[in-house]
């Protein structure tokens, strides 16, 4: 059986070029990040995949490089494509985002295979 | 040779204004032309990732286009000169700088130290046994205190030749071996430093290459803590504790920041002179640090009033 879509944000919280954290753990830390571009919004893990557990912002909802036209992990200056998480540039040259899927329903976001909460 | 240790990283990036707002609301004070700067004068610069004044960037993705070593005297930056020169390019500024390439690549510079000498209080603490850190009535807990980073204490490459890196910072600029995380790298102090490292390597493919971390010391546990809090509330991202390491036992608090590295603040690390002997481990979890602790949010313990039912 499908899972229920999850509510992430409403659609006009992440403007175009633009970036945003939702789907915080029990620690208020965001488990995704959205990336709007070109009109269409892509959902990915935080999580850079050269560390276990490495949020990729460097403040709240800041996900990308100065133009708006690459993800960037804050940690090491890694740059991903925002279509479709594959990273060009950086410690995990050639690896990729874990895409989550998003769809947009009367203005919000919803994302339909969000990772589970690990156990705290 | 008498180099002292980091004096200022130059960085290329890409997003300057949120840089600049990063390093002030890391500490760091703005003194114009791109320079933060810590208490003792110690710098962070970053300019535009295309300024033409900017050494060359490597092909990788980090940021960091120069590190600058400060060294005691003209005497040493004439030693360097010549020992240099023997197998590659140094180049003499107008003011007597020198900048080359290491034996990875990164561009160096050495100058005469900018830093000034601080005279400046420890963390004071009150401790059974002990005489008493602070004096009667002296509070301890000041929430208002500054919590400035006071001096940029070290550096950390990605890079993909550990033992070929060390030897040029150990054989070539007198830098001693004080631990070493098997086939992972070596923590390096200069001869006129004898804090646990001012440079550590972490061995990783050349795709890598970059600057993993910098770090500035505080004033102690309590203004390290005090710092990295007032970080987390403004937004910033928390990256890897507080907690204490074992080698060198600086406790530490790494943060991501927009100029494609980890800011690290770290406070209380041991000093070392030539009678230490190095020591060697696996780098593991459990030898990474002694404890490891996450920022939550406040809580206050509470009851009641008293005349609930």
């Amino acid at each position: 059986m499908m899972p229920e879509p999850q509510f992430l944000c409403q659609l006009d919280e992440i403007e175009e070029g633009r970036s945003k954290g939702v789907a915080p753990n029990r620690r208020g830390r965001d488990r995704i990040l959205l990336a709007r571009r070109d009109g269409e919004v892509y959902g990915y893990v935080n999580t850079c995949p050269h560390y276990d557990r490495a949020p990729m912002a460097w403040k709240k909802d800041e996900f990308l490089n100065a133009d708006g036209t690459r993800i960037m992990c804050a940690s090491h200056g890694a740059l991903f494509r925002i279509e479709d998480g594959v990273c060009e540039v950086g410690p995990c040259l050639g690896q990729v985002l874990r895409r989550v899927d998003v769809f947009i329903r009367e203005g919000a976001v919803y994302g339909v295979n969000l990772p589970e909460e690990p156990k705290v | 040779m008498r180099i002292i240790g980091p004096d200022e990283l130059v960085f290329g990036v890409d997003n300057v204004k949120a840089c600049e707002t990063f390093l002030v609301d890391y500490g760091l004070a703005s003194v114009g032309n791109g320079r933060f700067t810590a208490l003792d004068n110690t710098a962070i610069t970053v300019r535009e990732k295309s300024d033409p004044s900017l050494p060359a960037p490597l092909k990788t993705a980090t940021m960091l286009r120069q590190t600058i070593w400060g060294v005691e005297d003209q005497a040493t930056l004439d030693q360097i000169e010549a020992e240099l020169s023997r197998d590659r390019a140094v180049a003499k500024a107008a003011d007597g700088t020198l900048s080359c390439k290491d034996d990875s690549g990164f561009e160096l510079a050495f100058r005469i130290t900018r830093r000034t000498v601080l005279n400046l209080p420890a963390e004071l603490i009150n401790s059974p046994g002990a005489a008493p850190g602070r004096a009667v009535n002296a509070i301890g807990a000041n929430e208002d205190a500054e919590a400035k980073p006071r001096t940029l204490s070290h550096i950390v490459y990605f890079l993909p030749n550990m033992d070929e890196a060390a030897r040029f910072y150990t054989d070539r600029l007198g830098f001693v071996v004080t631990d070493k995380f098997t086939n992972t790298g070596p923590f390096l102090r200069p001869q006129a430093n004898n804090d646990h490292h001012v440079l550590f390597m972490i061995q990783t493919p050349d795709y890598m290459q970059g600057l993993e971390h910098l770090a500035f010391h505080m004033q102690g546990p309590t203004e390290l803590m005090l710092a990295g809090s007032r970080m987390v509330k403004k937004g910033y991202e928390s990256f890897w504790g507080p907690g204490r390491h074992k080698f060198g036992s600086n406790w530490f608090w790494y943060f991501n920041c927009p100029l494609g590295t980890h800011f690290e603040y770290d406070a209380d690390m041991d000093k070392h002179d030539g009678e230490w002997i190095e020591r060697e481990t696996a780098l593991t979890k459990e030898a990474s640090q002694m404890f490891l602790f996450e920022n939550v949010e406040k809580w206050s313990p509470g009851g009641p009033p008293p005349d609930a039912k």
